[in-house]
């Protein structure tokens, strides 16, 4: 991975647009590497909330992505977890805050799922796996590459959900009146169970993904 | 890798804690305004649009002050503790509208005696005046709150508007998200005679019936929550409403 | 009697697995058979109920606004609340390398079952999670320990449950792209539906 940061690549090249582009299918965190897996679901009733939470983690791994690696030569390896979090959470921090500020009715909803993005493992992953051993600039396209990989599916349950689940999307009606909301689609279990047809349709398309058990 | 002396290692997580520390403690000195602006407003909308003014969040302050003419507090033998109007403190210490509701229905529930609970007096463009209550409850996953607005008879709803922690979305959350559940409540009463009934969310009422609203279908725990809510917190008032009758 | 209402509440009805999501990461990935889940099913109780109300001081004496009255009066107006998150994070991340040092000291028969559950413990959500929901819905001191311990039960439950059928898994015929991981999602679904029933549960 390292060999990346050593070559001189133009501003987006083909080096920033492949770390960009991989977590959307080959390596995408939540239906591949199964990580961050706990708030994608819980956010995911209505598309709002889902769309905040992506754009949220998003900017917190390209930051916390960036702020590693330019510390990256001058952090101890003994303490190197706990300086991944203290910085993820004062990331997260930030963002809870000026949600609260200027997104209340967002925030509302987030309720504590802001707080758990720092125990999102995708964070601290991409942390460990990329952002320790490369510069900045490929951290900050990693980190974008993740967050949005993460987005994507939360923008997708969550549209398919709000728009059965309520018969809305954005809070406006869309369904034809007379629609009765389907009430399973609001439930958590139907959160799991779209995401393990989401696998279901990516590894039928991506069959190097298949299990061998 | 680099060998770190143990002395290295504690001069730098002591620098990092401190610079995070001191960036953290100047944004949320920063912000904190804005967020409790935020707070504000949404309560006040809220009050406001229990009697029947709708407005948007960002000029909630100034319509309240403008509506809004008094607010008290009163205990649970119908006096008042503390009264806010004009602008400014007429008795007492506490601005009621400061009141932490959410801990003093707590204490109530438990038993506690010198509970305080706020009152607001809405004067409405058509004369009309509006005594709005804050309520408080527990529905199927958590916390359900709202405001009842009483007409002047204080015995006919003018309006309710609640609110949710976590209900189920699009069963439980229609408390909130329904008009026509809010809707439903206009012009119930609840007194039958001299008696206090309260207005019960109930299955299938109907509409002809003055004590009772329909439940929410598929919300049984919440429109029981709300139910309870509303005939708990309101008997909390009847001493006060009985003084300001006579 | 509320507390006991908690307890069933935090183990079926607001299961951290089945109605919040929490701790799904750790859920799927040792979940393949019923003996390692339950070593992490037990480290996770074991670590909420130290975690938690260790968790529930700090917001109560330090962190609410106003917490720090015992001090002196005039710090009522001090709000600290913004501080939560990565006071949480850092007691967990702490307690977790306490608690292993600890069992390795004393110990070391469970060290063996539990020890290389605990590393991951403090990176679980459901650890941070259920710290706070503590914050956001003012328990007492009572109540914050069974809230603890049942959210630890109900997640242990949860894992050893899903372990349980996974184990039988292997001998069924699944379609190709939905083995492992995919499966085990619409199973948890399955679970989370049957644990639904549950919410009609009047306490």
């Amino acid at each position: 991975m390292s060999e990346i940061a050593k070559k001189k690549d133009p501003l987006f090249g083909p080096r920033d647009m492949k770390l960009i582009k991989t977590p959307f299918s080959k390596e995408n965190p939540i239906i591949v590497q199964v990580l961050g897996i706990c708030s994608a679901l819980a956010v995911t009733v209505k598309l709002q909330p889902a769309v905040v939470m992506a754009l949220s983690v998003t900017v917190v791994i390209m930051m916390s992505n960036v702020i590693i690696s330019l510390l990256r030569n001058t952090i101890p390896p003994r303490i190197r977890i706990i300086v991944q979090l203290v910085i993820v959470s004062f990331l997260v921090i930030i963002v809870d805050q000026v949600l609260r500020a200027f997104v209340y009715d967002a925030s509302k909803q987030l309720s504590v799922y802001v707080g758990l993005i720092i125990t999102n493992c995708i964070v601290m992953g991409r942390l460990e796996a990329f952002a320790m051993s490369n510069k900045p600039w490929p951290s900050l396209m990693d980190g974008l590459g993740n967050g949005l990989g993460y987005g994507i599916i939360l923008i997708i349950i969550g549209f398919v959900r709000e728009l059965f689940g309520s018969g809305t999307l954005w809070d406006i009606r869309i369904m034809p009146e007379g629609y009765i909301p389907n009430g399973l689609m609001v439930m958590p279990a139907m959160a799991l169970i779209l995401l393990g047809i989401i696998i279901w349709i990516h590894r039928s398309r991506n069959k190097d993904l298949l299990e061998k058990e | 890798m680099k060998n770190f002396s143990n002395k290295y290692i504690y001069i730098y997580s002591v620098v990092l804690v401190l610079i995070v520390a001191t960036v953290l403690a100047l944004l949320a000195v920063g912000l904190k305004p804005y967020q409790q602006k935020n707070i504000k407003a949404e309560q006040m909308q809220q009050l406001l649009a229990s009697a029947g003014i709708k407005v948007e969040r960002n000029v909630a302050e100034e319509n309240y002050d403008k509506y809004i003419i008094a607010e008290y507090t009163v205990n649970g033998n119908g006096e008042i503790i503390d009264e806010y109007s004009e602008g400014k403190q007429q008795k007492g210490s506490e601005r009621p509208f400061d009141v932490n509701v959410k801990s003093q229905y707590k204490s109530l529930k438990g038993g506690a005696t010198d509970v305080k609970l706020p009152v607001y007096v809405c004067k409405k463009d058509d004369g009309q005046t509006i005594y709005i209550v804050p309520v408080r409850g527990t529905g199927l996953w958590g916390d359900v709150w709202g405001n009842v607005a009483l007409k002047s008879d204080l015995n006919t709803i003018s309006g309710v508007i609640f609110d949710h922690e976590s209900e189920t979305p699009g069963l439980g959350s229609k408390i909130t998200d329904d008009p026509n559940f809010a809707k439903s409540f206009e012009n119930k009463t609840m007194y039958e005679g001299d008696e206090f009934v309260s207005v019960k969310v109930e299955k299938r009422v109907g509409t002809q019936n003055p004590h009772a609203v329909d439940a929410l279908s598929g919300a049984t725990l919440t429109s029981n929550g709300v139910s309870a809510m509303i005939e708990d917190c309101l008997k909390f008032y009847l001493p006060y409403f009985n003084t300001l009758k006579k | 009697m509320e507390a006991l209402n908690i307890f069933i509440k935090s183990v079926f009805i607001d299961n951290m697995i089945f109605a919040f999501f929490l701790g799904m990461c750790s859920y799927l990935a040792i979940s393949k058979t019923v003996k390692t889940s339950m070593g992490l099913g037990l480290a996770v109780t074991f670590v909420l109920v130290i975690t938690v109300p260790v968790n529930y001081l700090i917001d109560k004496y330090l962190l609410q606004p106003g917490a720090l009255t015992w001090i002196s009066d005039s710090f009522a107006n001090v709000d600290l609340s913004f501080l939560s998150f990565i006071l949480f994070i850092a007691v967990i991340a702490g307690i977790v390398q306490l608690v292993e040092m600890f069992i390795e000291r004393y110990s070391p028969s469970l060290y063996s079952q539990l020890g290389i559950f605990l590393p991951l413990i403090a990176v679980n959500c459901a650890i941070l999670g259920c710290s706070l929901f503590m914050q956001k819905r003012d328990y007492s001191n009572i109540e914050v320990l069974s809230f603890a311990f049942g959210s630890g039960i109900g997640w242990l439950l949860a894992i050893i449950g899903i372990a349980a059928i996974r184990e039988r898994l292997k001998y069924s015929n699944i379609p190709p792209a939905l083995r492992g991981l995919g499966i085990a999602f619409i199973i948890t679904g399955l679970m989370a539906m049957a644990f639904q029933a549950f919410s009609g549960i009047k306490l």
